[in-house]
């Protein structure tokens, strides 16, 4: 049997050096060590943690997730165990996993992003921060900083002020325009940006006549919101010049090419980890297939190559 | 350890006016499974539709065989019940917390209500296997419903009569109890049976486990989707901390979640 080329997988999002571009998003590959058996952090190129504040929160009230046509909805409402807990019991164990580990953080204020930025900082094992500013199931903090262009950009300069690392802000697509917020957070100081979070949604029991999430609204994922993650991706390719990541609805290797395609140096893959565990490592091998079969030899010369 | 597999239909048959069994051979899967543990299964690998797993307890393990027994509810279980043999399926399993048997216990009383008697038939083999004494209280909606088991069966309710006594199965329940030494409960039903059941139980200072039911998605314990409230306030999942739960540790006056 012939040998098969090997393709050159690894990416670097400022500075941050990836084997692959195929990262786990927040809040859908738990602290790392949950799947163990079925996936491992190794198989990332990066894991990003569930989102973590200051101190634990327990979460919204169920029912928290609802299938809906092609995606579902959660509102999970940032559920976990806070940072001193993180620190001390879970990221242990996922240190000894041995991959890149990204830190997703939240808060309340912008004090509470500060302050937690700053733990982070000091922790060498974790180097890279993702600011969830477009988490949809809270009433404070999060989206709030994250619709709006100028709250977005003080909230990125003061984490800049004290993070020392490489930095990626999660955006919203519940906003009017996307490539504004974009902006903003590159000016302010940000390395990367992921998009997109969740969108806004609901779901409604007829039997009940009730809201099936306890939550009322929720976020909605999965492949439904594919459409709209590469639009607003498309509109922040054009905006900015720090590498982005794309993420939304991505489930198999075409779709996370179009993600590359349009623009993305990485991908995120989120509710995909919940149908096929092994969604990673089919997403890769599927990836350097298509670059073999099109003569690519570095997955980098696929980003941006959107012909219009 | 929670593993992948593509496994094949062996069979997929009625056994009453709603429900199935499935079955395939997973030999890892039915060595290490235990009662009470579940299975999560993709519908429709390749595509889409439905989109996530549905979770489903192990019904019985015979030899390298596992079987589950399922109601058609929804569209998921609807392309379940149209699955023939040879087909192939995407199954992840065993997962989350099985029945904790106490040896100690003299008599272990299984209470099933409807569907709740899926986990059932895998408790009373490993009982009869460990040799304590079983027998199962069994309650459905109308005789069409009823679903045939191996186990000792000592009492049968109906809501309409149709067969046994009609009525609650839980109206059986504090008799049986007074009758037995030394007993255990075990229970897998709808919320309102489980609650009734914790209530008795706990009032008579007797031991019960209950099997839970939630929305999943991960299955695993990594999304915090399924969680129910815990009588201290907090919140657990229910695919990794349970299905099983001693009963004491639910908080039983908040809305069933599914
Ligand atoms: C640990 C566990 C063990 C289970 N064991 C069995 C079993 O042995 N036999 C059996 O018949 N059923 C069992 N169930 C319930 C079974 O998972 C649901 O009936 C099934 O998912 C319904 O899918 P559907 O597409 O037909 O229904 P739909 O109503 O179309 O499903 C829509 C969504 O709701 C979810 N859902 C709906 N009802 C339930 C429910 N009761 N519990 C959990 N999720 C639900 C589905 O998974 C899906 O995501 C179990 C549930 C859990 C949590
Ligand atoms: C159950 C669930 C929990 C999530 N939790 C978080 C979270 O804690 N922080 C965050 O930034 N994003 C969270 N997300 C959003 C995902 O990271 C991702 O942005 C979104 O689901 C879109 O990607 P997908 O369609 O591939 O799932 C969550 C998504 C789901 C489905
Ligand atoms: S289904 Fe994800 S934590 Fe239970």
């Amino acid at each position: 049997m012939k040998k098969l080329k090997k393709i050159d997988l690894r990416v670097s999002l400022a500075g941050l050096k990836l084997k692959n571009p195929v990262i786990a998003a927040s809040g859908t590959f738990g602290y790392g060590t949950e799947y163990t058996g079925l996936a491992e952090p190794g198989d990332f190129g990066a894991v990003i943690t569930k989102t973590i504040t200051l101190a634990p929160r327990p979460g919204n009230r169920p029912p928290r997730i609802c299938e809906t046509a092609s995606g579902m909805l959660n509102s999970i409402g940032l559920a976990n165990v806070g940072f001193e807990a993180f620190k001390n019991d879970k990221l242990p164990r996922l240190v000894e996993k041995k991959a890149v580990i990204i830190a997703n953080i939240a808060g309340n204020t912008i004090e509470e992003y500060v302050e937690l930025a700053k733990k982070i900082n000091k922790i060498s094992h974790i180097p890279a921060l993702e600011l969830n500013i477009s988490c949809p199931n809270v009433k404070q903090g999060g989206i709030a900083f994250g619709t709006d262009p100028s709250s977005a950009a003080a909230l990125t300069k003061a984490v800049r002020k004290v993070y020392k690392k490489t930095l990626i802000v999660k955006l919203s697509p519940n906003v009017s325009d996307i490539a504004a917020i974009a902006r903003a957070v590159e000016k302010a100081g940000a390395d990367a940006l992921s998009l997109i979070n969740t969108l806004y949604g609901m779901a409604v029991d007829i039997k009940k006549r009730r809201p099936v999430l306890g939550n009322i609204t929720g976020g909605l994922s999965g492949p439904a919101i594919k459409p709209v993650a590469l639009y607003n991706l498309y509109k922040a390719y054009h905006s900015v010049k720090i590498p982005l990541i794309g993420l939304g609805g991505i489930m198999d290797h075409r779709d996370a090419l179009e993600f590359l395609i349009t623009g993305a140096v990485a991908v995120q893959i989120g509710t995909a980890n919940f149908v096929n565990p092994s969604a990673a490592k089919d997403i890769l091998s599927g990836l350097a297939g298509y670059c073999r079969e099109n003569n690519i030899t570095k997955i980098t010369k696929l980003t941006g190559i959107l012909k219009c | 350890m929670k593993q992948y597999h593509s496994i094949q239909i062996a069979s997929n048959a009625r056994v009453s006016d709603k429900a199935y069994t499935l079955s395939f051979k997973i030999p890892g899967l039915a060595k290490s499974a235990d009662p009470g543990q579940f299975v999560h299964i993709r519908l429709s690998p390749g595509s889409n539709h439905p989109l996530l797993r549905r979770p489903f307890s192990i019904n019985d393990i015979r030899g390298d065989k596992v079987e589950i027994l399922y109601e058609v509810k929804g569209s998921g279980t609807e392309l379940l019940s149209q699955i023939s043999p040879k087909d192939t399926l995407d199954v992840i399993g065993p997962l989350g917390k099985g029945f904790d048997i106490d040896l100690r216990k003299r008599y272990h009383l299984l209470v099933a209500g409807g569907m709740g008697i899926a986990p059932m038939g895998f408790l009373g083999r490993r009982l009869k296997s460990l040799k304590l004494k079983h027998e199962l209280l069994y309650g459905c909606r109308s005789s069409s419903e009823l679903i045939p088991s191996d186990i000792k069966i000592c009492s049968i309710s109906s809501d309409d009569g149709s067969c046994g006594k009609k009525g609650l199965v839980t109206s059986l329940l504090p008799d049986k109890l007074e009758s037995c030494q030394n007993p255990v409960v075990y229970a897998c039903g709808p919320w309102p049976m489980l609650k009734a059941v914790a209530r008795i139980c706990q009032n008579k200072n007797i031991p019960c486990q209950v099997s839970l039911e939630s929305f999943m998605a991960c299955g695993v314990g990594a999304c915090q989707g399924c969680v129910v409230r815990s009588s201290d306030g907090s919140y657990i999942s229910v695919c990794d901390k349970g299905p099983v739960f001693d009963s004491r540790l639910i908080d039983w006056d908040q809305d069933c979640v599914v």
